[in-house]
C-alpha cells in the first residue's frame, strides 16, 4: 500500500469514527430524555435528523476508506480538502471534535442552577406594570364590560389581556409549566387587580444579594432555543421558614400576590402560607408558548 | 492572526487538560475550588453541548446545500443568476436571507462555495452578513420577544439592510482581488502547477464528477463530510469559548455600563460578540435587557450580534482572509454603533 493511501485510510476511518460517534451521542440523549436539558423541543426534531445526516457520512467515511484500503480512489475529488499533513496539527483537530464527545458520554447529564442564574442575571420583572387602570368594582359578578375595563389592551397586549381576563376569575392561579412566562407576564402587567390573589407556583429555590433572611425566589429557567440562550425568571417568595430550604432545592409554594420594593424597584411578592419540597422535574426548563398569541 | 490561529488550538488543547486534570485530581489547589469548580464545570458542559447540538442540524444544511452547489449547479447557471448590475447586486444579497432563511452557521459554506463558483464576492459577504437578520423566522422572534416594542423588530431589520448596503457599496469600491483565503487548490497551482495532483479548474462544468447519478452522489457525500470537519472545527473552538464566556462572566458586573449611550451600544456589541448566540433566539435575551440598558444599545446587540460573532468569526477566518475579515468586522462595528445611536434619537 503506498503511504498517500495509507494516510487517506487513516484519515476516513478517523473522520468516520467521530461522525457516528456524534450521531450515537445524539441518540443517546434521545434514548436517555435528555435531549431537552440541552435543547428546546422544537428543535429536537432537526437534531434527530442531523443524527441520520451524521450517520450517512460516516457510512460514506467507512466507504472511502475501504476504496483508500484497497488502493482505489473514491468519488471524491479532493480538490480543496486535503487534510493538513503535519501529525501534531491532525492530533488537535481531531482532538478537538473528541472533546466534545468525551464531555458528553463521560460526564453526567446536569440541569443549570443557582449558580448560573446568578451569571445570567436574574429577573424578576418582565413587563412593566400598567399605572393607570380602572379600580375593581368591590361587589357582585363581574359584567364582561367591567372586564374590559379592568383590563385595557393595546394592540401588543391583547393576548395577555384575554388571558388576564380568564386568571382574574379563577380562586386560586396556579402557574401552569406550558404558559409560564406568559402567566408571569400577565400578573405584572395587571398587577393592581392581581395582588391579594392565591398563586401556586413551582421551581427551584434561587438567592441574591439584597434578600432578606425571609425572601427566596422560586424560579425556572426560560429556554428559547438551547440552554445557552436560558435566561433565569421567577417570583419573590417571602416565608419565615426559608432559611430551611437549600438553594437549588425544589419547591412548590402558595401564597398570597404583594408587592415589595426590591432594589428600588417595585416587584411582585408571595406570602407564603404553604411551602412543600418536590422532586426536581424531569423537565427543569419551560419554554415560550408559541402558540399563545393565536 | 497567523499566531492565534497556531497557538489557538493548542492553547486550548492545554486548557482543556487543566479543566480534565482538575476534575480527576481532587487535590491541592483544586480541592478549594472543588464545590464550584463541580457546579461552574457542569454549567459549561451544558452551555458548550447545548451550543453544538443547536448548530449542527444548521451546519449540515449548509455543507450539504453547499456540496450539491458544487456537484450539480455549474458555474455558468451561477454566473447567469447573479445580477451584473452593482446596485442590483448589492439588493440581491441583502434579500437573499428570504429566499434561503439559514442561519449564521449554515451560511458561511455555502457563500464560500457560491463565491468559489463565481459570484461576485462582495454579494456573497453582504449575503452573509444580512440573511442571518432579513429573514422571516428572525423577525418573527424579534416580534414575539419585543411584544410591548414594536419598533425594534422593525427597526432590527430596517438598520441591518442599511448598513448591509453601505458595506455593500464599500467592498464594491474598495474591494480589489479574491476575498477567499488561498486553499490548498490554488495554493497547488501557485506551486507552478502542482495541482495536477488532484487537478480540478474552478471554470469546469460539474460534468468532471463523472460516472452518472451514483457518483455524483458519491461526491455530494464527500465534500459535505470534508466540509463538516473544516467549518466544525472553528464551530467547535467557538463553541468552547462562548460556553466559558457565559460561564465565568458576571452579567451584573456588566450592567454597571448601562448609562451612556455610545459606551452602552458599544457593550452590548462586544457582549453580543462573545455570546455567539443563533439570531432566532437571541432577542428573548435581548429583551430580558429591557429597562437596564437603552433600546439603541439593545439594537445595536440585536444588529451586531448574527453579523459579527465569536464563533462565526472564526468559521469567516476558515473561508476568507483575515485582513478582510478584520475590515469587515471593524466596518460593519462603526455603522451598527453609529447606526443604533441614530436609531434611537429617531425612534424610540
Amino acid at each position: 500500500m503506498l503511504t498517500a493511501d495509507r494516510r487517506r485510510l487513516v484519515h476516513h476511518l478517523l473522520r468516520a469514527g467521530i461522525l457516528a460517534g456524534f450521531a450515537m451521542y445524539i441518540v443517546h440523549l434521545v434514548r436517555n430524555d435528555s435531549i431537552t436539558l440541552y435543547i428546546a423541543p422544537r428543535m429536537v426534531l432537526y437534531v434527530k435528523l442531523s443524527a441520520i445526516g451524521l450517520y450517512a457520512a460516516a457510512v460514506y467515511q467507512l466507504y472511502a476508506a475501504l476504496q483508500a484500503g484497497t488502493g482505489r480512489k473514491a468519488a471524491d475529488c479532493d480538490c480543496d480538502h486535503e487534510p493538513p499533513a503535519s501529525l501534531w496539527k491532525n492530533i488537535i483537530i481531531y482532538g478537538l471534535f473528541l472533546f466534545p464527545l468525551t464531555i458528553g458520554f463521560l460526564l453526567p447529564d446536569g440541569t443549570l442552577g443557582s449558580s448560573m442564574a446568578a451569571k445570567k442575571g436574574f429577573t424578576f420583572s418582565i413587563e412593566s406594570s400598567l399605572t393607570e387602570t380602572a379600580p375593581a368594582p368591590t361587589t357582585g359578578p363581574l359584567t364582561e364590560q367591567q372586564l374590559n375595563a379592568l383590563f385595557p389592551a393595546e394592540e401588543f397586549t391583547e393576548s395577555l389581556a384575554e388571558y388576564a381576563k380568564k386568571l382574574y376569575l379563577q380562586d386560586e392561579i396556579i402557574v401552569p409549566e406550558k404558559q409560564y412566562i406568559e402567566t408571569l407576564s400577565t400578573l405584572e402587567l395587571y398587577r393592581p387587580h392581581f395582588i391579594g390573589k392565591t398563586i401556586v407556583i413551582s421551581g427551584f429555590v434561587y438567592r441574591q444579594e439584597g434578600m432578606t433572611r425571609d425572601q427566596f425566589a422560586v424560579s425556572r429557567f426560560v429556554m428559547n432555543c438551547c440552554s445557552a440562550d436560558a435566561m433565569p425568571y421567577g417570583m419573590m417568595a417571602s416565608a419565615p421558614s426559608a432559611a430551611a430550604y437549600s438553594n437549588d432545592s425544589w419547591v412548590t409554594v402558595r401564597g398570597t400576590l404583594t408587592e415589595i420594593s426590591y432594589n428600588n424597584q417595585m416587584i411582585l411578592q408571595l406570602d407564603v402560607k404553604h411551602m412543600e419540597v418536590i422532586d426536581a422535574l424531569d423537565a427543569p426548563y419551560v419554554y415560550p408558548d408559541y402558540n399563545f398569541d393565536l | 492572526m497567523k499566531y492565534i490561529y497556531r497557538l489557538g488550538t493548542p492553547l486550548i488543547a492545554v486548557i482543556c487538560l487543566i479543566l480534565l486534570a482538575g476534575i480527576i485530581s481532587d487535590l491541592g489547589l483544586m480541592g478549594s475550588l472543588a464545590e464550584i469548580d463541580s457546579a461552574a464545570f457542569q454549567s459549561f458542559k451544558i452551555l458548550f453541548i447545548s451550543i453544538l447540538l443547536e448548530a449542527i442540524p444548521f451546519i449540515l444544511i449548509g455543507v450539504l446545500f453547499s456540496a450539491l452547489l458544487q456537484v450539480f449547479i455549474s458555474d455558468a447557471v451561477i454566473a447567469r443568476l447573479t445580477p451584473k448590475n452593482p446596485a442590483a447586486g448589492i439588493l440581491f444579497g441583502s434579500l437573499l436571507g428570504l429566499l434561503l432563511p439559514l442561519c449564521e452557521c449554515g451560511m458561511i459554506p455555502v457563500v464560500r462555495r457560491l463565491i468559489r463558483k463565481g459570484m461576485p464576492a462582495y454579494i456573497g459577504i453582504i449575503f452573509i452578513f444580512a440573511g442571518p437578520i432579513i429573514n422571516p423566522v428572525v423577525f418573527t422572534s424579534t416580534f414575539t420577544a419585543f411584544r410591548a416594542e414594536p419598533a425594534m423588530a422593525y427597526s432590527r431589520l430596517g438598520l441591518a439592510f442599511v448598513v448591509c448596503v453601505i458595506l455593500g457599496m464599500l467592498l464594491y469600491r474598495f474591494m480589489k482581488g479574491d476575498p477567499l483565503k488561498r486553499d490548498a487548490y490554488s495554493l497547488a497551482k501557485a506551486n507552478n502547477g502542482l495541482a495536477s495532483i488532484h487537478e480540478q479548474r474552478p471554470s469546469e462544468s460539474p460534468a468532471n464528477h463523472s460516472g452518472g447519478l451514483l457518483g455524483r452522489f458519491g461526491a455530494t457525500m464527500s465534500h459535505a463530510s470534508d466540509e463538516f470537519f473544516d467549518i466544525g472545527k472553528y464551530l467547535i473552538f467557538g463553541a468552547f469559548l462562548a460556553a466559558l464566556v457565559q460561564t465565568f462572566v458576571d452579567r451584573e458586573v456588566l450592567t454597571a455600563l448601562s448609562g451612556q449611550s455610545v459606551t452602552s451600544s458599544a457593550f452590548m456589541m462586544g457582549f453580543a460578540f462573545l455570546l455567539s448566540l443563533c439570531s432566532t433566539s437571541d432577542a428573548f435575551v435581548a429583551s430580558s435587557f429591557t429597562g437596564i440598558f437603552r433600546p439603541g444599545a439593545l439594537l445595536a446587540f440585536l444588529v451586531f450580534g448574527p453579523m459579527v460573532d465569536l464563533k462565526s468569526t472564526l468559521m469567516l477566518l476558515s473561508a476568507f482572509r483575515t485582513k478582510v475579515v478584520l475590515a469587515v468586522t471593524g466596518i460593519l462595528f462603526i455603522l451598527v454603533l453609529a447606526g443604533s445611536i441614530l436609531a434611537e434619537r429617531l425612534l424610540f
